[in-house]
């Protein structure tokens, strides 16, 4: 059973870490603030939520477990919020302000 | 537990009031004995945190304007779940792609819940979907949706999801 808990940490981390790769190389190859917002926020957090699911099963206690998925819940919703912010300052005054 | 059927719009019901609060309590509580490990020594604080989450919350979100059903809450979140999944496949691929294939530009969106929490909301939910990012609303009272792709059909996608919205947070008022 923890060989199967193991594999499964193995994939889901690698996926997440796969996809905080991609949504680094959006950051750099898109090309405005906008799109580059886009980047940040979609990919980031499907790679924080993969991640968050592959070290689940390793937690030592239940209480770990709701704290890491506590953690990635808040980091969607920053996440969802500041983008906002930012892109409407942007829209509103230009990326270089 | 019990999904009240607030038929009536009308005020709340002291009784609902205080229901919500307890529920509302309990989770704060909740939520700091996860954060600080149950220790006994944070339990003081944390019973004043979550009196001052409870009266934040409510004053945020009163409990009469919210006609949660959980049944579709649940199905939302799932499907909110699957969206975001395609929504960082969506931009991981478009990153990585040789040719960058990419149509940015704004879309126009008129939505229909009433601006406030309720539309809040919808917009940070749809900051986490596939290829649209919500940047305020313009002066004729539309959402200006910046998309990755501009081809995609934006408003028709956005429209459907806000019907799930409105579904499973309850109506744009009282209707449904």
């Amino acid at each position: 059973m923890s060989l199967v808990m193991d594999i499964w940490t193995i994939c889901a981390v690698s996926a997440g870490a796969l996809f905080f790769l991609a949504g680094t190389v959006g950051l750099l190859r898109f090309p405005d603030t906008l799109t580059r917002l886009h980047a940040l926020t979609k990919v980031d957090n499907l790679g924080l939520g993969l991640i968050t699911l592959g070290l689940l099963p390793q937690t030592s206690s239940l209480l770990l477990a709701v704290k890491l998925v506590i953690v990635w819940l808040l980091v969607q919703l920053s996440g969802a919020v500041v983008t906002q912010l930012v892109a409407g300052a942007i829209r509103q005054h230009g990326a270089d302000g | 537990m019990s999904a009240i059927e607030t038929g009536n719009k009308g005020e709340a019901r002291w009784s609902e009031v205080i229901g919500s609060a307890a529920i509302r309590a309990t989770g704060f509580f909740c939520f700091w004995l996860v954060l600080t490990r149950g220790d006994p020594g944070d339990l003081g604080p944390g019973l004043i945190a979550a009196a001052a989450a409870t009266w934040a919350s409510l004053r945020l979100f009163p409990a009469d304007q919210w006609g949660f059903r959980p049944i579709k809450l649940a199905g939302f979140v799932l499907h909110f779940l699957l969206q975001s999944i395609v929504a960082g496949a969506d931009v991981a691929l478009r990153a990585l792609h040789p040719r960058l294939p990419l149509q940015p530009g704004f879309v126009a969106y008129q939505a229909q819940l009433p601006p406030g929490t309720k539309r809040n909301m919808f917009c940070a939910i749809m900051s986490l979907m596939p290829g649209t990012l919500p940047c305020g609303t313009s002066c004729d009272g539309d959402l200006a949706i910046h998309c990755l792709d501009v081809t995609q059909p934006v408003v028709e996608q956005l429209s459907v999801e806000e019907a799930l919205c409105i579904a499973a947070l309850g109506g744009a008022n009282s209707d449904v």
